[in-house]
């Protein structure tokens, strides 16, 4: 008697396990299989993967979309990359709004959304992410994949004890192996991470890239925010930049030197490894801040959060924060913003390189609008010019 | 070396696996509830681990 | 309602079933999972099994270590390895009081340097140092005592230490320059502890040791017991040396492959399945902990409860702060065990950031900390075990009282490294 107790309990017990496993791990895969649909702006001339540029990437699902952009007429080559880390939407929406409005006039714009595309199918642990988000537009609302700042350990696996980067054997964590801006300039015979960078390297080298751009986000507990963080190739353009933006009031733009002994990291690398000139723009995201308090897709999206208020009230905070928050329009506005100021400051100094680029919203635009605003509706689009991404 | 580290995640793979096996044989042995719940629990991680969904 | 007031509210929700769980006598773990549970619903969220799950899966790779490292030890004392390193050095050196004493220090310090618990070290070493130390003349409770507080600063050594790996990860800091802050309070502690606490014996009493010390199998040799830590050492070596053309092993294979050489290279028959079983038996309590202490930090983080603690302490004066870490330190660990890193820790290194201490100096100087917590209720988990293994059959007390000295000196030292942290921050580049 006392043995089928037993028994009973032990079946009890799994089954409630065994629905735990089913649930949450349909919410997983459901996450990891969430098709982001890409209306094609009439900018986009062509659309490569990121194996055309290594195929040692090709098959895995870090060979992402490369959308290009041809001007009307030729110019300097612009690379802005989203999603190198995918817990920060902004930059990965503000390069999306390229893609589906941006024109070239002069130059080429190449642009990806998903650099690290593993890192988009997975949230962090003990990070209590939601695992997607979705930004209302005029057809209705359009649903995004919350990603880590690291990529899917279903895609590379195991960590190592430390992780020392190539070449300069700096020691970092072992966790940032997976890590696309602790990769930089990655090799070919590396882990996935490595590979993906090597890939993007490749493509800059290859299309000949003049500047390159990686979009980001910061907890306002970190003192790199608001800010372009500049290779030494690019510090005249990202100081004027910085400057103008500043000067004309719509938000503050800081600048920083990328320091030569911080290894691994897209501002420095690139610009050490190619001929482009390597910039890194952060924008304030207190969704990143472990002081935040519930956290919530709405958190997410709109920045309000009351305990990251308090901390900043004690300055503890890097960027100033209000009841307002931090609006994803905001955040997304500073990125398209200062990706067109980087093409018009550059084009003052390069008359024969140009880059302009119309049809994008700029900061103030943005905001009045909203982000949906310039997202199109795949259903309505014609299908030949709608990608998965 | 990439076929290399293909079969080190494979180890890996089969280390998870015998490790769930070993948790689910030590739970049909255990009597106690809160061992038995504790064991599930554990179970959990790998298991997701193991069907490749986490 | 102010989140203030929303994550207050469930934050005295999870306490209160904390401690009804734990006046229904339930395990440590099980009532940190029905606080997590508890959390959810107060929160809002009904259950969720997503972030129940997704805290689950939070230290599966440290478990997979606990797991293989424990293995590894398991195989070797069961093979007879331990016993026979126990009966050489005490036939070597017993005349020698005070290198006796940095050879047991030392044979305690290892197992749990390795794999970041200092129940690995009860566990395996624990037992036999303490019947070498009772035949020096070390009363049953300074014995218990000496193994406890080594055993805790062992899982703070490094190379793995997971208090600090933990916070680290929780604020995005590299794992990286914590070797010499940790080993070197660690060591000097444990020698002070050991000196402190085991002078007054008397001589040792050889021949009634080898009596009581289990007999290691004829075969037995220095190179049995020695290759599995070479092959292990070299594994880290090479990938550390040429981390470029080796491909990445990581920390659990490389105590796989050292097990998989010990069962090998045992003169005595190990069932290698049985002796899975059991370790991963004996190794449930903490890997249940990690595990319950991931879901209870995602719930927490989820509903702002572990944000609320966050700005609550990051807003204290830093006088405050600094005045309470000996206190509050051991009793969060006794509460929640890993589970205080995650979050005691993250809010208190950002702060120290902020404020200019170096990180690194200051996380390792509170991981010596933490450790003292596991002597105390409600989960005393770590003290237990010594108590059983070392077979000191008196007052919980009084064994308490033994460890007063040298929990004292590991909290100065803790606390002088956290405020002189910028002042040592040279130790991060050694």
């Amino acid at each position: 008697m006392a043995d089928n107790n037993v028994y009973i309990r032990k079946i009890i017990l799994s089954v409630l396990g065994f629905l735990l496993l089913i649930f949450s791990g349909i919410s997983f895969y459901k996450h990891r299989h969430l098709e982001e649909h890409v209306v094609l702006g009439e900018g986009v001339t062509e659309v490569k993967k990121l194996s055309d540029y290594f195929d040692g990437v090709k098959g895995t699902i870090n060979d992402c979309n490369i959308y290009i952009l041809e001007g009307k007429e030729p110019g300097a080559t612009l690379f802005v990359m989203g999603a190198s880390h995918p817990e920060e939407p902004a930059g990965r929406l503000a390069p999306w709004i390229f893609v589906e409005n941006g024109v070239m006039e002069k130059g080429r714009l190449i642009v990806v959304l998903s650099a690290n595309r593993s890192g988009t199918t997975v949230t962090r642990l003990g990070g209590g992410y939601p695992p997607d988000y979705t930004i209302p537009t005029g057809w209705g609302e359009q649903k995004f994949r919350m990603g880590d700042r690291w990529a899917n350990p279903l895609d590379q696996w195991p960590d190592p004890e430390v992780y020392i980067h190539y070449p300069s054997r700096q020691n970092l964590a072992y966790v940032d192996i997976r890590n696309l801006n602790r990769a930089w300039p990655g090799r070919p015979n590396g882990t996935l991470t490595e590979k993906t960078c090597y890939a993007f390297m490749e493509l800059i080298r290859k299309e000949k890239v003049d500047i390159f751009i990686d979009l980001h986000e910061a907890e306002l507990q970190y003192p790199v925010i608001s800010t372009i963080v500049a290779h030494e190739k690019g510090h005249e353009l990202a100081a004027v930049v910085s400057m103008v933006l500043t000067d004309m009031g719509e938000f503050n733009m800081g600048m920083e030197y990328s320091p030569k002994s911080l290894h691994g990291l897209s501002h420095r690398e690139v610009g050490d490894f190619s001929d482009a000139i390597s910039l890194l723009f952060e924008a304030p995201e207190p969704f990143l801040d472990a002081t935040r308090g519930k956290t919530t897709r709405e958190q997410l999206l709109t920045g309000k959060d009351e305990f990251i208020v308090k901390a900043g009230e004690h300055g503890l905070l890097f960027e100033k924060i209000d009841e307002n928050g931090w609006p994803i329009d905001v955040r997304v506005g500073r990125h398209t913003s200062a990706v067109l100021m980087t093409m018009e400051i550059w084009t003052e100094e390069h008359p024969d390189m140009s880059l302009v680029c119309i049809n994008v919203p700029g900061y103030a635009e943005v905001i009045e609008n909203g982000i949906g605003y310039y997202l199109k509706d795949p259903f309505r689009a014609n299908p030949e010019r709608v990608i998965i991404e | 070396m990439n076929i290399l580290m293909s079969i080190i995640t494979v180890i890996y793979y089969l280390l998870v696996a015998y490790t769930a096996v070993i948790l689910i044989y030590n739970l049909i042995k255990t009597k106690t509830w809160e061992k038995e719940a504790l064991y599930i629990i554990v179970l959990l991680p790998f298991l997701l681990r193991l069907f490749r969904l986490k | 309602m102010s989140m203030f007031t929303y994550a207050g509210i469930i934050l005295g929700v999870m306490v209160s079933i904390y401690i009804i769980a734990k006046i229904f006598k339930l395990s440590t773990e099980l009532s940190m999972l029905a606080a997590a549970i508890a959390g959810g619903l107060a929160g809002g969220f009904r259950i969720p099994a997503r972030h129940i799950a997704e805290g689950a899966m939070t230290y599966l790779d440290i478990n997979l270590i606990f797991i293989t490292a424990t293995l590894f030890m398991n195989i070797l004392k069961e093979s007879g390895g331990v016993a026979f390193v126990v009966r050489r050095i005490l036939k070597r050196f017993h005349r020698s009081r005070t290198l006796l004493f940095i050879l047991l220090t030392l044979l305690l310090l290892i197992p749990g340097a390795l794999t970041g618990a200092g129940s690995v070290t009860v566990l395996i070493t624990g037992g036999m140092v303490a019947v070498v130390l009772n035949y020096m003349g070390i009363s049953k409770v300074r014995t218990t005592a000496i193994v406890f507080i080594i055993a805790g600063l062992s899982a703070a050594a490094p190379p793995v230490s997971l208090w600090a790996m933990m916070t680290a990860a929780g604020v995005n800091m590299p794992y990286v320059g914590f070797f010499y802050p940790l080993l070197i309070p660690c060591v000097i502690a444990a020698l002070l502890t050991i000196f402190i606490l085991g002078w007054k014996g008397t001589g040792t009493d050889i021949e009634k040791a080898f009596e009581e010390l289990p007999e290691p199998p004829e075969k037995m040799n220095w190179l049995r017991v020695i290759l599995p830590f070479i092959i292990f050492l070299g594994l880290v070596f090479i990938g550390r040396q040429w981390p470029h053309s080796t491909p990445v092993i990581g920390l659990p294979l490389m105590f796989l492959c050292a097990a998989v050489t010990s069962f090998i290279l045992s003169p005595v028959k190990v069932n290698f399945f049985k002796i899975s079983g059991d370790t991963v038996e004996q190794l449930l309590p903490l890997i249940g902990t990690l595990t319950c202490a991931g879901i209870l930090v995602q719930i927490m983080t989820l509903t702002g409860v572990r944000g609320l603690l966050a700005v609550s302490t990051v807003t204290l004066p830093v006088i405050v702060v600094y005045a309470s870490l000996f206190f509050v330190l051991p009793v969060s660990e006794a509460v929640l065990m890993w589970g205080a890193a995650p979050v005691i820790g993250v809010p208190l290194v950002l702060l120290f950031n902020t404020i200019g201490l170096n990180p690194i100096v200051a996380l390792a100087g509170m991981s010596v900390i933490w450790p003292l917590g596991d002597a105390l209720p409600p989960t005393a988990i770590i003290g237990r075990l010594t108590v059983e293994i070392v077979g000191y059959k008196e007052s919980y007390i009084r064994f308490l009282k033994a460890c007063i000295i040298p929990a004292i000196i590991i909290m100065i030292i803790g606390t002088l490294m956290v405020i002189y942290s910028s002042e040592l921050g040279f130790l991060t580049g050694l």
